[in-house]
């Protein structure tokens, strides 16, 4: 499982950070940093990650599997 | 072999008086029937149950925006080609522009000013201690705030509030509601069109940044009016009803209030818990571009219209817990739908976010118990919120 950011998408509402803390966070400039671009998810965190790409608010989140 | 369409058809009017003033039963009785039931009062389908809303606002080819999202023609022939009324590639274009400002990272060098003014306004109110929360702390925070943020003229701001809630209205079908309206939004879009043209806006504001992006070329000239009323008119109306129900609940509700004043890191849920509870746009619409069958069988055919119930997608009992109750600690609150979700998300969350979070700090810090009086609602085809609440601040 991987997570695709769509940076033209994302305004740092900051939604996956809650959702999974572990993934993403907003960083001291409001920008979102991503530890996993380009990397697959761990499985500890699949459901994390899930619930991160469901809530995000504005469809900036993608799952590939 | 014989194929069964089935189409749950229901002619509850939600747009009668009495239902706008308490629309939850409505609402339930709803989601029971179908996924997608037929309005047949109004000839449009309406979705009403959490997971169809949710995937109908993240398949944006299936349920378009591009040719309105009210409920009537005539509108929807207006509101065509705006932020809120069109599809990729146009629409990301549209919202770029508006929405690079509105993040939180560019909110940020705005949140000392809010907060101070929402430290001043619930100083004077608690210093008052009885008012009708409704002009008085809902209306007046973004008011005194917004205009001055979009640099809008300083001698153009009474009419703000008519025109935001005739742009709401205008949403729901042609009824006294929307007709009285029209009048008032001509005045606005004439309005918008006089400023678009003179451009008599503060320098570095968020309207003068949108004036940036026309003469870079990024959008068309034509469009600066369109964009100066997305920034504007659901900045107010939206806003106004959430800060408003967010007393009425934490008055009927004092042992959430309890619990937000002992534990403050619980105010983005609260927020979000008023938010899902009383959401303050009812809904969308969508047209149906393609057909489109739902899991259990309902089949939408292309060119009809739909309604996307946010407000009832937020008391779905399949998703929401005692799904009536105000709870402050709810797990899965923000999943909610009341601003919306995926492209089309309400691009001024992080600023009603902002604006909110301010004004209940500054209660928490000062505030023992709400009291509230009798409500009044607004009788509105969009907006659920107070027309009037009588409250005192106890210290």
């Amino acid at each position: 499982m991987r997570i695709i950011v769509d940076r033209d998408r994302c305004e740092g509402h900051g939604v996956c950070e809650t959702a999974a803390p572990d993934l993403f966070q907003i960083d001291d400039e409001g920008d979102l940093v991503f530890h996993l671009d380009g990397h697959d998810i761990p499985e500890a965190q699949w459901d994390a990650a899930t619930n991160s790409v469901l809530t995000c608010p504005v469809a900036a989140l993608k799952l590939e599997n | 072999m014989t194929v069964t369409t089935v189409t749950p058809t229901s002619d509850v009017d939600l747009y009668s008086d009495e239902s706008v003033l308490a629309p939850y039963d409505n609402y339930r009785m709803l989601r029971d029937i179908g996924s997608a039931v037929w309005l047949s009062r109004y000839q449009v389908w309406a979705m009403a149950r959490y997971a169809e809303v949710y995937a109908a606002l993240h398949d944006y080819e299936t349920f378009s925006s591009g040719s309105g999202v009210g409920l009537s023609e005539e509108l929807n022939q207006v509101m065509a080609g705006g932020t809120i009324g069109s599809d990729p590639p146009d629409h990301d274009r549209l919202r770029r522009v508006i929405g690079r400002q509105l993040t939180p990272k560019a909110l940020r060098q705005h949140q000392d000013h809010v907060q101070q003014r929402a430290a001043a306004l619930v100083e004077e109110l608690v210093e008052r201690g009885s008012f009708d929360a409704v002009p008085e702390f809902a209306q007046r925070f973004p008011v005194s705030m917004i205009p001055d943020l979009l640099g809008w003229p300083e001698n153009e701001t009474g009419n703000l509030l008519a025109w935001a809630s005739a742009g709401f209205n205008a949403l729901g079908p042609m009824n006294e509601r929307t007709m009285a309206g029209f009048p008032v939004l001509k005045n606005l879009w004439e309005f918008l069109d006089e400023l678009a043209t003179s451009r008599n806006l503060r320098p570095d504001s968020w309207g003068a940044n949108l004036v940036a992006a026309v003469d870079s070329g990024e959008v068309e000239a034509g469009k600066l009016s369109v964009l100066l009323g997305d920034f504007l008119v659901p900045s107010l109306d939206t806003t106004v009803s959430a800060l408003a129900s967010a007393l009425w609940l934490f008055g009927n509700n004092p042992e959430q209030w309890r619990k937000v004043r002992a534990d403050p890191s619980l105010i983005p849920a609260a927020f979000n818990e008023v938010v899902r509870l009383e959401t303050p746009a009812r809904g969308f619409c969508r047209l149906v571009a393609r057909d489109h069958e739902l899991s259990d069988g309902v089949t939408m055919t292309a060119g009809s219209r739909l309604f996307l119930l946010y407000a009832s997608a937020n008391r779905d009992e399949r998703v929401f817990t005692d799904p009536d109750a105000f709870d402050v600690t709810r797990p899965n609150v923000a999943s909610h739908l009341g601003f919306g979700h995926g492209i089309h998300g309400c691009v001024g969350q992080g600023l009603a976010r902002m604006e909110a979070h301010a004004l209940i700090r500054e209660l928490v810090a000062r505030v023992e118990h709400i009291e509230v009086g009798e409500p009044t609602w607004r009788r509105h085809n969009t907006i659920r919120g107070l027309a009037a609440l009588p409250t005192t601040l106890h210290t």
